[in-house]
């Protein structure tokens, strides 16, 4: 694997090699480690979007990563609102990013 | 620093600028400050504007009144889901 983990650490030396775990996120197979958050075997890969601003659309990612913020929850195995900094990837996961809801209901769909 | 950039409430993407201009306009307490612009009141619970939203209040106003309540926590002061509370949670 191809990513930012670290493997030979300065201090600790060369690190033991851990269980591979496949999971998807919107859709797409990956892989990651045994142990790893969602977040974390994201950033792995490079992928710092967890998901969209519910009303404006813009991206979020990590913000707090210690399960404060809710700022990076994502959709797990069809239950909302996880926090991807705190739930470790298993075996088949499904992740999907959360995305721009309609407002049709919202005048001219902005807030002012 | 940009105010009309710089995010205070993510939830609800309230901007510093926004906070500003909406304490000097109406020269309001914390809760109404929340209650105009939403800081505060999104997914978090306010965990993490709340102490901002508190100080743009409080700097915004010359004379702070001094009994002014800061900012309540709302129980549950964690966020729990129905799911858990159902005992459905893994």
């Amino acid at each position: 694997m191809n990513d930012a983990r670290i493997r030979t650490h300065p201090i600790l030396g060369e690190l033991p090699p851990r269980k591979e775990i496949r999971f998807a996120f919107n859709g797409i197979p990956m892989q990651g480690l045994e142990g790893e958050t969602i977040a974390a075997v994201l950033l792995a890969q490079g992928i710092r979007t967890l998901r969209y601003h519910e009303a404006s659309g813009r991206p979020r990612g990590i913000f707090c990563n210690i399960g404060h913020c809710m700022e990076c929850r994502v959709t797990v195995d069809g239950i909302d609102g996880i926090r991807a900094c705190l739930t470790t990837i298993k075996e088949g996961m499904e992740i999907h990013a959360g995305r721009k809801l309609p407002a049709p209901l919202k005048r001219g769909g902005v807030t002012p | 620093m940009n105010e009309s950039e710089t995010i205070i409430c993510r939830c609800e993407e309230v901007t510093l600028g926004e906070l500003m201009s909406a304490a000097k306009q109406y020269r309001c307490s914390a809760r109404e400050l929340k209650l105009r612009t939403r800081a505060g009141m999104g997914y978090c619970g306010g965990r993490v504007c709340r102490h901002a939203i508190d100080t743009i209040a409080r700097l915004a106003n010359d004379v702070p009144d001094p009994h002014e309540p800061p900012l309540k926590h709302q129980p549950p002061v964690r966020p729990v889901s129905f799911l858990h509370l159902g005992g459905e949670a893994n």
